[in-house]
């Protein structure tokens, strides 16, 4: 039998292994709580929400692992990650999932934990600023296209005041005032 | 004899087809004209916010789309849209607060200052789907004088119109069958579920155009001649990033892109200027060689 040689520095490990202090056990009641979050704890890691996600092989931490992550409670790494925000909101995962946990569902509820913290890509805060200024993401600016058509050149009805009242008062206008 | 009445629709535009679609928005209008559906633009409604907005600001997002299905419920007419950003935000809206009382309380505490109040009472709807039930395939092949000589047109749905289907309750048949309607046939091709990239475009562009990119691909190596959409998000990135592929693939497609309303709107008859045919991206003119009667 041959002899193994000794080792010296700290056993080989294929990750990571998972600091249990830093572990926020709350953090999955927090996302059970939240909209669509109910059905989180039926996941049973079987990572079909993974296959079924077009951009996971460029992702760190898989669908399945965010999951999974949240149910550890490593509330830090999900709300940090960049994976929340790479999501394509295409619901490929959710309608897989065999344990119908809404997985684009429970992303979208990270996403707005994580913008609590302010830990928002700039791009999208831009965007907030944009809907509580202007109203609206995309503004008429050929309006002649419009008429060429035979439309109104103003859109008709259209008012953004009503979607800038309700944002000056919810989390949009903390962000995009926190940006300053 | 049954008297047919007139259905009435409140019509939710959204900001992005008036502002970059308005060939969308004629021709949607002409089709419905063409059926009798009658459309009302809304009244004091803007944008829905799209998923960005629930990414960062759930209740907001909430609000916003709560008030305009309150909107529309004091006609009590059902809302249609041609986009299925604001399709996805309004039927999410919708189905949440219709199970959710607690969030309903709250929503309708800050509509109150506008006399306004959720209920329920009013469905939100796409606009072809309101086209496949309440007209029906039947109704619609009746009216095409100029059928398509079935061309092969490969369909993307857009997710947001899709998923989740307990929520967006669309079956993609209806599509299908809306483009059989005018004479050209559906081609399959493997990637039909894949998102075209539109919503990480804010986040991360190259993954963006790489969906588009690789979705095109397989639209073409199916064999079809041409793309239909019904989404402006979707149509963006499949007909104007097209355009780019030359550059960061060195890849040419030459895959014209239409909005369905458009391909119909030929089938009825309409002349290329009455569909906006020369505001798509990749030209689009070939499709008119493919028309008969």
């Amino acid at each position: 039998m041959a002899e193994t040689e000794e080792s010296t520095g700290p056993p080989a490990t294929l990750i990571d292994p998972i600091e249990m202090s830093k572990l926020d056990t709350k953090f999955r009641e927090e996302i059970h709580s939240m909209p669509n979050g109910e059905e989180l704890s039926a996941c049973f890691a079987c990572s079909t929400c993974t296959a079924a996600c077009p951009i996971a092989n460029i992702w760190k931490y898989k669908p399945h692992q965010l999951i999974r992550m949240i149910l550890l409670g490593m509330r830090d790494e999900v709300l940090s990650s960049d994976e929340i925000w790479l999501c394509l909101t295409c619901f490929q995962c959710q309608e897989r999932c065999p344990q119908k946990v809404r997985v684009t569902d429970i992303f979208f509820d990270c996403k707005n934990l994580a913008a609590e913290e302010g830990k928002v890509p700039p791009n999208i805060v831009g965007l907030g600023k944009e809907l509580l200024e202007k109203g609206q993401l995309y503004t008429v600016t050929a309006d002649w296209e419009r008429e060429d058509m035979g439309l109104e050149p103003d859109v008709p009805g259209l008012s953004v005041d009503g979607l800038r009242n309700i944002l000056k008062e919810t989390r949009t206008s903390k962000l995009v005032d926190g940006d300053k | 004899m049954v008297i047919s009445k007139m259905p009435v629709y409140n019509l939710y535009m959204g900001c992005s087809v008036p502002a970059n679609y308005p060939n969308y928005e004629a021709a949607t209008f002409k089709i419905a004209k063409a059926y009798d559906m009658q459309l009302e633009y809304m009244e004091g409604v803007g944008c829905c916010g799209s998923p960005n907005l629930r990414a960062i600001d759930y209740m907001g997002w909430l609000t916003v789309n709560a008030r305009t299905l309150a909107i529309a419920e004091k006609n009590g007419h059902d809302i249609v849209t041609p986009c299925n950003g604001c399709f996805a935000s309004l039927k999410d809206a919708y189905h949440f607060l219709k199970h959710d009382a607690d969030y309903r309380k709250k929503v309708n505490a800050i509509l109150k200052k506008e006399s306004l109040e959720f209920k329920g009472t009013i469905t939100p709807r796409h606009f072809v789907e309101a086209l496949y039930t309440d007209i029906g395939i039947e109704e619609i092949k009746k009216k095409v004088t100029k059928p398509l000589d079935g061309v092969g047109i490969a369909i993307h749905y857009g997710c947001h119109l899709l998923r989740p289907v307990d929520v967006t309750e669309f079956r993609p048949e209806y599509l299908d069958e809306l483009v059989q309607a005018t004479g050209a046939s559906v081609v399959e091709y493997p990637l039909w579920k894949q998102c075209c990239g539109a919503t990480v475009l804010p986040v991360d562009e190259n993954v963006a155009i790489r969906l588009a990119r690789d979705k095109i691909k397989s639209m073409k190596e199916s064999g079809a001649e041409f793309i239909t959409v019904v989404c402006p998000a979707c149509g963006n990135q499949l007909d104007l990033q097209q355009l780019g592929l030359k550059e960061s693939y060195g890849e040419e497609y030459n895959l014209p892109v239409l909005l369905y309303p458009q391909i119909l709107g030929l089938a009825l008859g309409m002349d290329e200027e009455e569909v906006g045919l020369s505001m798509n991206r990749v030209p689009a003119d070939p499709i008119l060689d493919h028309l008969t009667g």
